[in-house]
């Protein structure tokens, strides 16, 4: 499916958009042009916000980055994608995906729901039984779901879904996790705990993480890049470090430094769009 | 009478069977009356008392239980074109729900059958296949294959399509999508659809066994009917509405064994 060409220019970084342009067809035969002109380069395993108001084209950026296309449209319309300088332009078996709406399969239990993949021909041939098993196991310990193991989706509440839903994908050592609002639907307490269980992780297995996100305070605590998009079409109005060491408190969110960057995000967002979309600002 | 208007409303199961033998019970002694009366002759309509003594005598009489002999007759060609049914007809359905083209292909050839009268393909079948057993199995066939096909392409295409965009970007192929997580999501589905084709298929089973049939409930009540016997009529009807209920219902209970995370999820 990866059909590949090789761009020895960029071979150092793991992850390259250049030129980025998506348009969609809209009913009434107009284009729509959802994101114009994003070009970025991500070279070392860190944790990447993409933050923008509900709507601004931020989830076909990252779909994108994992080669997913829902519908028979060509994505992107134009400029590429490059995963450790190669084009992608299917499904990308380093670049796995986690949901909002976790997608996990009421049909099984939470064991098999992570050790899902390992059932398609793709992974059957790189990863050995014995090597999985060890995977799911050690995985299954990591997010705290060891004792669920046997129960089924529908037992489990949204955070411990969230869970599974991580779990399987990290389950296959991606060098790229792409996360699209993964805690978006859950409560305030649930999400704090799940951000700290991804931070956690990341810590113990660095990856390269897109995590798309409308939450000011979500991108400031985990990033240590924010990228701040403005909407329709989806253009980089923002784009900044955070050199503070994570985890990083609420107190730490109250903090001048953190203040201060929570103003610009708002301004430039505002300067960009006024009026258009909804973000969630506040701790 | 509290929440008597009110679809919600749980109902405890004394009071729905309560509630359900109070109608049976009526339309029983309904029936008594308008016998003993002798207002309608029993040619006509057959005592229940007479129909109960009917059931007796093809139960058991010179030797030989009729009932069970034709029951047997009538349950195998169920069973038979039961299969081929499923065989045939749930790959059929699958495929069309898992390609757009396949479907658009054959959908002109599925669809209008089902709101056709496929008895009226009787005498056309009785024409090509003869008066044996392989005419009355593929009528079977042909009438519940109409219902069955369309309902597990629409079974197919209910699963909602954020599964697909999970199991392919985690590398399944698109056939490995449909037959890893497609299909076995749509199961319940096409469990409710073997149940309806099934049940359909006791509803045809008289008009099948009505031409040419040396055995069969279908037979027992032509034949019956044809000595003006209506009490054997209404005994065998009574039996073939009596199966249907039993396969039915045991088809159901099998289905929320295997399918339980259906209800929960």
């Amino acid at each position: 499916m990866n059909a590949v060409t090789t761009n020895p220019a960029a071979a150092s970084s793991i992850l390259q958009l250049k030129n980025i342009v998506q348009e969609f067809p809209t009913e009434d035969g107009k284009i729509n042009r959802v994101v114009h002109d994003i070009s970025m380069e991500f070279n070392r395993p860190s944790i990447n916000m993409l933050l923008g108001p509900s709507g601004c084209g931020k989830s076909t950026l990252l779909r994108m980055m994992g080669g997913v296309r829902p519908f028979e449209v060509t994505t992107p319309t134009s400029g590429s994608v490059l995963i450790d300088g190669q084009q992608c332009f299917g499904p990308h078996n380093d670049a796995v995906m986690v949901f909002q709406r976790y997608a996990n399969r009421p049909d099984l239990s939470v064991y098999e729901n992570i050790a899902f993949p390992f059932r398609l021909d793709l992974w059957k041939k790189k990863i050995s039984t014995s090597e999985w098993k060890a995977r799911v196991d050690s995985v299954l310990q990591a997010v705290g779901l060891m004792d669920k193991k046997d129960l089924y989706p529908h037992q489990l509440s949204g955070g411990q879904n969230q869970r599974v839903a991580l779990a399987r994908a990290l389950v296959l050592r991606p060098r790229i996790l792409l996360m699209d609002e993964p805690f978006g639907a859950l409560d305030a307490q649930t999400r704090e705990e799940m951000q700290s269980l991804l931070v956690r992780l990341h810590q113990s297995n660095p990856c390269l993480v897109m995590f798309v996100t409308h939450d000011v305070s979500e991108a400031l605590l985990l990033g240590d890049r924010v990228i701040v998009l403005s909407t329709m079409p989806a253009i980089i109005s923002d784009d900044f470090a955070i050199l503070e060491p994570r985890p990083r408190g609420n107190q730490w969110l109250r903090s001048p430094e953190a203040v201060a960057l929570q103003e610009r995000v708002l301004t430039r967002l505002h300067q960009a769009s006024p009026g258009k979309g909804s973000l969630r600002v506040g701790f | 009478m509290q929440n008597f208007w009110n679809p919600y409303a749980q109902l405890s199961s004394r009071q729905r069977y309560g509630l359900g033998i109070i109608s049976v019970a009526g339309i029983l002694i309904l029936w008594s009356l308008l016998a003993a009366s002798g207002s309608i002759s029993p040619n006509k309509l057959p005592a229940p008392w007479r129909v109960i003594s009917a059931m007796e005598y093809l139960a058991w009489s010179e030797g030989e239980s009729k009932l069970l002999v034709a029951t047997l007759w009538s349950a195998g060609r169920v069973a038979v074109a039961g299969l081929l049914v499923v065989f045939i007809g749930i790959p059929i359905g699958i495929v069309m729900g898992a390609s757009p083209r396949i479907n658009a292909m054959f959908s002109p050839l599925v669809d209008p059958f089902r709101s056709a009268p496929v008895v009226a393909l009787l005498p056309i079948l009785v024409m090509w296949f003869g008066i044996d057993e392989l005419m009355k199995i593929l009528f079977l066939f042909a009438g519940s294959v109409v219902y069955l096909v369309p309902m597990v392409r629409d079974a197919i295409l209910a699963v909602p399509q954020s599964y697909w965009i999970g199991a392919r970007d985690l590398g399944a192929t698109p056939w490995e999508c449909i037959r890893r997580t497609v299909v076995p999501m749509a199961m319940p589905r096409i469990a409710d659809a073997i149940i309806v084709s099934v049940s359909v298929m006791w509803t045809y089973i008289t008009v099948a066994e009505y031409v040419n049939a040396k055995e069969g409930l279908g037979q027992l009540i032509q034949n019956a009917r044809r000595f003006s016997a209506m009490d054997q009529v209404f005994a065998g009807i009574i039996v073939i509405v009596a199966l249907a209920l039993i396969t039915y219902q045991t088809m159901r209970w099998i289905k929320q064994k295997l399918y339980a995370w259906e209800t929960q999820a």
